[in-house]
C-alpha cells in the first residue's frame, strides 16, 4: 500500500478535525508537497463529508431564522412579498387620497352650487325689486320714518307685480324665528303674506302676484315662528298704513 | 425504487443534494459583488439543510438558530476567498456549519481547547472551491445512504460520533472504551465501505 493510499483513507476524518494531532501534522505536510493525486483524494472527501451531513434528519427552522440571517448580515430583505404588500398599500393610499379629493372637490363643486344658487336667487329678487322701483304705477309707503327703533323703511305696492318691503334697523330674528309679512284688508283680518330674515339689519322681502290695492288697508309684519303663522301671534314690528292710496 | 422506501426527512436531504448542490458559481459571484438578494437565494437554497445538521449536532433549537446566523455571516465575510467561477458552494456551507456546531458541543463539554483554531484552518474557502455537478449528484447520494444502511452498528456510530459530535478517533476509544487500533479498523471499514459505494456509482 503506498503512502498517498494510505492518506487517502484518511482525508475525510482529515477535514472534520477527527484525526489525532501527529496524523493531522502529517497530513498536512504531505499536501503541501503539492501531490496531485492527494489533492483530488481531498476534494472527494470533502464532497462525502458534505453528502453524509446532509443525511441529518430533517427539520424546518423556524421563518424567523431567514430575517435574522439576513440582518445579521446587514442585508434587508425584501422580498417581492414586502413589495407587492408594499405596493397594495401604496395603491390604498392612493385610493385613499384620490377618494378623499374627489369627496373634498364634491364637496367644494357642491358649496359652489349652492352659492351660485343662492346669488342667483338674490339676483332674481333684486331683478324683480328694480322693476317695482322702475315702474310709476307703484307706490311707495313709508314707515317708521324719524325713529331710530322701531325699524323703518318702505313698502312699494304694485297692482301686478305685488308688494316689495325693504327694512332698516330690522334686529335678525331669534332662533327658531323669522319675520313673517302680513296683507291686511280694510276692516278685514291679516292674510300671510311669506316669511323672510333681516340680515345685517336690513331686510328685502316681496310678495308676487296682482293685489288689489284698493281694498288693502296696511301691511304689517310680526315674529313668527319659522314654519309661519296664519294669524299674527305677536304685536308686529312694522306697521305701514295704506292710507291715501 | 428502494430509495422510494427511505424515510421522508432523508427524501428531502436527498432533494437538497440533487437540487441545491448545484452550480453556484453566479450565486458566488453575486454575494462576492454583494448584491442584496443574493444572500437571500444562499438561505433559500442552504438554510434548511444547514439548520437540519446543526439542529442534530446541537439538539437544542435556540443554540441551531444562532448557529446558523453564525455560518450564513462567516459564508458572507469570507466568499472573496472562494474562488468559484463554477461549482457548488455546499459542501463549503456544509462544513462551516458542522464546525460552528461542533464548536458549540465542544465549548459546552468542557473540551474547547486547539480544536477551534483546527476547524477554522480546515474550512479555508479555497479548499471548497471547483466542485463540479457529477461530484454531488443524486445517486451518489442515494448510494451513500444505501450503504451507511449496510454498515455495522459500531461502524454507524464511529461515523456518527465522527460528523456529529466531532471526537477524534482516540476520543472514540475513550468513549467506547475500546482499544484505539479497534476503533480505527472500524472507523477505516465505514469510511472505505462509503467511499467504494459512491465511487462504484460514480463509474457505473
Amino acid at each position: 500500500m503506498s503512502r498517498c493510499q494510505d492518506f487517502s483513507e484518511e482525508f475525510e476524518l482529515y477535514a472534520l478535525g477527527a484525526l489525532d494531532p501527529a496524523e493531522m501534522a502529517e497530513v498536512d505536510a504531505h499536501l503541501r508537497e503539492g501531490c496531485a493525486g492527494c489533492e483530488a483524494a481531498l476534494k472527494n472527501a470533502l464532497a462525502m463529508n458534505a453528502m453524509v451531513m446532509s443525511m441529518a434528519p430533517d427539520v424546518v427552522p423556524p421563518a424567523r431564522l431567514k430575517r435574522r440571517v439576513l440582518s445579521g448580515a446587514g442585508v434587508h430583505r425584501m422580498s417581492w412579498g414586502w413589495l407587492g404588500a408594499l405596493a397594495a398599500a401604496s395603491m390604498l393610499m392612493i385610493a385613499l387620497w384620490l377618494s378623499v379629493q374627489e369627496r373634498s372637490r364634491a364637496s367644494e363643486l357642491a358649496q359652489v352650487r349652492r352659492t351660485l344658487i343662492q346669488v342667483s336667487a338674490q339676483r332674481d329678487r333684486l331683478l324683480q325689486a328694480l322693476s317695482f322701483l322702475d315702474d310709476p304705477v307703484t307706490q311707495p309707503v313709508s314707515f317708521g320714518k324719524g325713529q331710530a327703533l322701531p325699524p323703518h323703511g318702505n313698502v312699494f305696492l304694485h297692482p301686478k307685480l305685488g308688494v316689495l318691503l325693504i327694512a332698516s334697523n330690522l334686529p335678525p330674528a331669534q332662533p327658531g324665528k323669522a319675520y313673517q309679512m302680513w296683507v291686511i284688508p280694510k276692516g278685514g283680518s291679516p292674510r300671510p303674506a311669506g316669511l323672510f330674515q333681516a340680515e345685517g339689519g336690513t331686510a328685502m322681502h316681496i310678495l308676487s302676484g296682482p293685489v288689489d290695492l284698493s281694498s288693502m288697508g296696511a301691511v304689517a309684519v310680526s315674529v313668527e315662528p319659522e314654519s309661519g303663522s296664519q294669524a299674527p301671534t305677536t304685536t308686529p314690528v312694522i306697521v305701514a298704513a295704506l292710507t291715501g292710496l | 425504487m428502494f430509495w422510494k422506501l427511505l424515510p421522508l426527512g432523508f427524501a428531502y436531504g436527498l432533494l437538497q443534494v440533487s437540487l441545491r448542490f448545484k452550480n453556484d458559481g453566479d450565486l458566488a459571484r453575486r454575494l462576492k459583488a454583494r448584491d442584496p438578494r443574493a444572500m437571500s437565494d444562499l438561505y433559500d437554497r442552504y438554510g434548511r439543510v444547514a439548520y437540519s445538521l446543526i439542529y442534530r449536532i446541537v439538539r437544542d433549537s435556540g443554540a441551531a438558530e444562532d448557529l446558523v446566523q453564525e455560518t450564513f455571516l462567516r459564508v458572507w465575510n469570507r466568499i472573496q476567498s472562494f474562488d468559484g467561477q463554477r461549482g457548488s458552494l455546499g459542501p463549503w456551507v456544509m462544513a462551516v456549519a458542522r464546525n460552528r456546531a461542533i464548536d458549540y458541543l465542544r465549548s459546552t463539554d468542557g473540551r474547547m481547547s486547539a480544536g477551534a483554531l483546527e476547524l477554522d484552518r480546515l474550512e479555508r474557502p479555497a479548499a471548497f472551491s471547483g466542485f463540479d455537478d457529477g461530484t454531488l449528484s443524486l445517486d451518489r447520494a442515494r448510494a451513500l445512504k444505501a450503504a451507511f444502511e449496510k454498515l455495522t452498528p459500531t461502524q454507524k456510530q464511529v461515523i456518527e460520533l465522527a460528523y456529529y459530535e466531532g471526537l477524534s478517533q482516540s476520543e472514540m476509544a475513550e468513549r467506547m472504551q475500546q482499544p484505539l487500533g479497534t476503533v480505527k479498523t472500524w472507523v477505516r471499514g465505514a469510511l472505505k465501505a462509503l467511499r467504494d459505494e459512491i465511487a462504484g456509482e460514480a463509474t457505473a
